[in-house]
């Protein structure tokens, strides 16, 4: 441990010309069907990797009539600095890199490539994130696969049946706990806190936080004028805009589900047109821009407005805002993450994807949308895209569990009330 | 949608829909494949008018019945209405990702199956025959006897008479939500919106679900009711879900007798811990020490206030999976939970087949397997994803589920898990508790309304 940190999202966007399409696309499935430790792409062995994904865009004609080129995605959650990220991946996954990216016109022409020149490649497709969604800043992908190992060692040790541990009042029972701890040598780095983001980060986030406000502050008088204008606005579109009616396709909704619900969480990857025209791109626009500001000073400590069960998601713009990605590591079935949408937080998505082109009709941007049960469920299965490679350092893990085994550590060695030991004890 | 008073369609509804018969003690369900489709559908028209509706008494008997997606189409419904209905029902119940989201593996997969698997014949209907005595069940077998009707006979699944347990020896359905406008509700919270269980009603959501329905012109002499979308076939008519499932009777008391270290009554409570109820039917949060025969009718109650950490009623227990009523985010405790919790409820309809064990409990002498036992399970719902799948996946089959690690249902999945019983001031947890029930067969069906099943019978 020990290791200061906080997370990155890292987005790689590269144009695939269409007759490498198919062979990309069967590649990235051999490689999924690949141990993580063992492949071609080992994953498992990036310790700084908490979820990684690649999939691919097919090529398209955008509503305007312009052709999309297709392109491959490949997308992580990693813990920072990214040089070290990029350093360990072209170590370990060159070859990987080169079937992957071989066929884009400006990949590095030396072979074999040096690391310097893929690092920069990869580096200039690099695209930003609009909004960023991280279940607990701070929290390293090391951090959580020791604080289950403790977990489980804990619980071992109480499952123990040549202890009688029952009779014992809390407090003494959560001493008894500690001392075992202690006294094993590979327990040893629980004695310290979880080490958090960098000071330097913590200084960055914090006057982040200051002046986005400030600045609104500033710009008050203005936004008190401008802001019910743009709402009407929005509404005289949201009356002309026609939602779609199209069911997901059969056989495109069983593929899918195919790649669904084999470990405790799930990936879900979708893309769709942004309606055309100023004012839905600037709406998009400034919409995200809040999210992220949300994700980043509000809902940074596991929770994305009441949703317990998001461990990452971002929204990246595509083609000059024509198109927006998004992407997400959740808990459990797609049909439960639908239902959490709806039922708890059907206004923010709303906010952001009512500007995507065929969305359930809402009202005043935040109305209706989303509550309109089955057409949004259609809405996400048709707008969504196989994931055709994903990896989790953690997959049998939910966010509650990874919340849940935070506070054992924390609370291991600390000085507790007996109500707060009951509590605790009640953790494992 | 509870200010709505909804005008149902009584008439036009299967009776089973309104209520399980529970006067009819005596069940058979008659799996029926398609052979001759004209001579079926002429055969469904006889059948059409001994249909037991919603209205009628069915003092002595009741006949209702229900279609696979595959009947359906065989019968002659096109395509295009097919597409109608959910993809869940079309593409049934074992599918590969199915058979994940229901916890259909090992013993239990559908290459196992007894019937509704890869390896049987085809099901395309389910005749559900009910009665007071096993004679006049016999009268209405009369229906399926004889040839020429152009169905076959796949499988008679008989029932023994019914009580109020289940084989492990528990009180059983004594939680069952009330349709809004279709019965006498108990409590609020037990009130569903109609379109929770009835295709063409508002659900939950205030909002119609999303069903079959025919261009005007394919229903020119108006059997079915119309409306702007055209000719509406969904219109009172629910998805029937039916499981096969066995049951480990002197399995279960084997592991609770040893996990008890021999202690009948360490045995009796260690298996209610893991149902949330005595065997009376007394749930643990109103009773958490000692069986109370008194209270085992008792249903209103509530999990947050009195037991927010399961001290009394695991968290991982088989009742508060199945129904968490007011425990599960947002705002545990509060109306939220409730309005989200009706969004996930099923009507029970499920009958018992194979001998009763007596006595009710057998763990002291008689452990030797004496033959199968086990659950029809049946329930009814408008939603397959969002109420029977999304219970089956996202509450009992989940080692996550409220916060858990590794715990599945202890009594009805169809693995080994992990149990845990909280407790002051640790937790009691067992490990390796093994799957108790195994699934032999099952299929989603169709029970259409009846006008429905006549225009059906109208196709060929």
């Amino acid at each position: 441990m020990g290791l200061v940190t906080h997370q990155l999202a890292v987005t790689i966007v590269v144009p695939l010309p269409s007759e490498a399409v198919r062979p990309t696309r069967d590649l990235l499935r051999e490689y999924a069907s690949q141990d993580p430790q063992r492949g071609a792409l080992p994953f498992g062995k990036l310790s700084r990797v908490h979820f990684a994904r690649l999939l691919i865009l097919d090529n398209a004609t955008d509503i305007g009539g312009w052709p999309l080129p297709a392109r491959v995605v490949f997308i992580s959650d990693i813990d920072a600095p990214l040089e070290a990220y990029l350093r360990e991946l072209v170590e370990t996954a060159a070859g990987a890199m080169d079937q992957i990216f071989g066929s884009s016109a400006d990949y590095p022409t030396s072979r074999p490539v040096a690391r310097k020149e893929l690092i920069g490649f990869l580096q200039s497709h690099m695209v930003e994130a609009a909004a960023n969604y991280v279940n607990t800043v701070g929290r390293s992908a090391e951090q959580i696969r020791s604080e289950e190992e403790l977990r489980r060692e804990l619980e071992k040790y109480l499952d123990s049946p040549d202890r009688d541990l029952s009779r014992m009042g809390s407090l003494e029972l959560h001493a008894r706990i500690g001392a075992h701890v202690r006294s094993r040598e590979d327990l040893r780095w629980t004695s310290g806190p979880a080490a958090g983001p960098d000071l330097h980060f913590k200084v960055g986030e914090t006057l982040h936080s200051i002046w986005v406000p400030l600045v609104l502050i500033i710009l008050l008088p203005l936004l008190l004028v401008a802001l019910p204008v743009w709402l009407v606005l929005v509404r005289t579109h949201e009356l002309r805009d026609v939602p779609s009616n199209a069911k997901p396709d059969e056989r495109r909704a069983q593929q899918l589900a195919a790649l669904e619900d084999h470990v405790a969480q799930n990936q879900f990857s979708a893309v769709g047109y942004v309606k055309p025209g100023m004012l839905r791109r600037m709406t998009l626009s400034s919409i995200l821009w809040v999210v992220d500001y949300a994700t980043r000073h509000v809902f940074n400590r596991g929770r994305l407005a009441g949703v317990k069960t998001i461990h990452f998601a971002r929204w990246v713009f595509l083609d000059d805002k024509r198109r927006l990605l998004f992407v997400s590591n959740y808990d459990g079935s797609l049909e439960s993450y639908m239902d959490d949408f709806i039922d708890k937080v059907a206004w923010g998505l709303n906010a952001v994807f009512s500007n995507g082109v065929g969305y359930p009709s809402t009202r005043w941007l935040v109305l209706d949308g989303a509550r309109r049960e089955q057409e949004f469920k259609s809405y996400l299965r048709v707008h969504q895209q196989p994931t055709e490679l994903w990896y989790s350092a953690y997959s049998q893990l939910t966010a509650e569990n990874i919340a849940n085994n935070a506070a054992i550590r924390a609370g291991l060695h600390a000085r507790l009330s007996e109500e707060d030991a009951q509590a605790w004890l009640r953790r494992l | 949608m509870a200010a709505q008073t909804l005008k149902l369609e009584r008439s036009d509804i299967q009776g089973l829909v309104a209520r399980g018969y529970g006067r009819l003690k005596e069940a058979r369900f008659i799996l029926l494949r398609v052979e001759e489709p004209k001579r079926a559908c002429a055969w469904l028209l006889d059948v059409a008018a001994s249909i037991t509706s919603a209205v009628d008494d069915a003092e002595r008997a009741a006949v209702n019945i229900a279609f696979t997606a595959r009947g359906l189409s065989k019968l002659g419904l096109p395509s295009k209405t097919m597409r109608g209905f959910s993809l869940e029902f079309r593409e049934g119940m074992m599918s590969a990702h199915r058979s994940r989201v229901l916890g259909d593996r090992g013993n239990s997969a559908p290459e196992r199956w007894r019937w509704g698997g890869h390896a049987n014949p085809d099901v395309d209907i389910i005749l559900l025959l009910y009665a007071v005595e096993e004679s006049a069940l016999d009268e209405s077998l009369s229906l399926v006897a004889g040839g020429g009707k152009g169905i076959d006979e796949v499988a008679v699944l008989s029932t023994v008479s019914l009580t109020d347990r289940e084989h492990f020896g528990w009180h059983d359905g004594i939680s069952q939500p009330s349709i809004e406008g279709l019965m006498c509700s108990q409590s609020a919270a037990d009130t569903v919106a109609a379109g929770e269980f009835l295709l063409g009603y508002p659900n939950e959501y205030g909002l119609m679900g999303d069903g079959p329905v025919l261009d005007p012109e394919a229903d020119p002499d108006r059997i079915l009711p119309h409306h702007l979308g055209g000719a509406d076939f969904g219109r009172n008519g629910s998805y029937l879900v039916v499981r096969h499932i066995t049951q480990d009777v002197p399995g279960f008391w084997r592991y609770m007798t040893a996990a008890g270290d021999g202690d009948h009554d360490e045995a009796v409570r260690l298996a209610s811990k893991m149902i949330g109820r005595w065997p009376s039917g007394a749930p643990l949060v109103a009773s958490p020490e000692r069986d109370e025969p008194a209270l085992g009718n008792d249903n209103d109650f509530g999990y947050h206030r009195i037991d927010p950490h399961g001290l009394a009623c695991p968290k991982g227990s088989h009742v508060r999976r199945a129904h968490p009523r007011d425990s599960l985010d947002p705002n545990p405790g509060t109306g939220k939970s409730l309005e989200i919790s009706r969004r996930h409820r099923i009507l029970r309809r499920g009958r018992q087949f194979g001998s009763w064990t007596s006595p009710i409990i057998p763990f002291s002498k008689t452990l030797e397997d004496d033959g199968e036992r086990g659950l029809y399970f049946m329930c009814l719902n408008a939603n397959l994803a969002r109420q029977f799948e999304f219970i089956q996946h996202t509450w009992i089959n989940n080692p996550k589920f409220d916060g858990l690690y590794e715990d599945m249902d202890p009594v009805v999945a169809t693995a080994s898990t992990t149990f845990t019983a909280p407790a002051m001031p640790l937790r009691r947890r067992v490990t390796g508790v093994p799957g108790f029930v195994t699934v032999r067969g099952g299929a989603y069906f169709f029970l259409p309304g009846i006008r429905a099943l006549r225009y059906l019978a109208s196709l060929r």
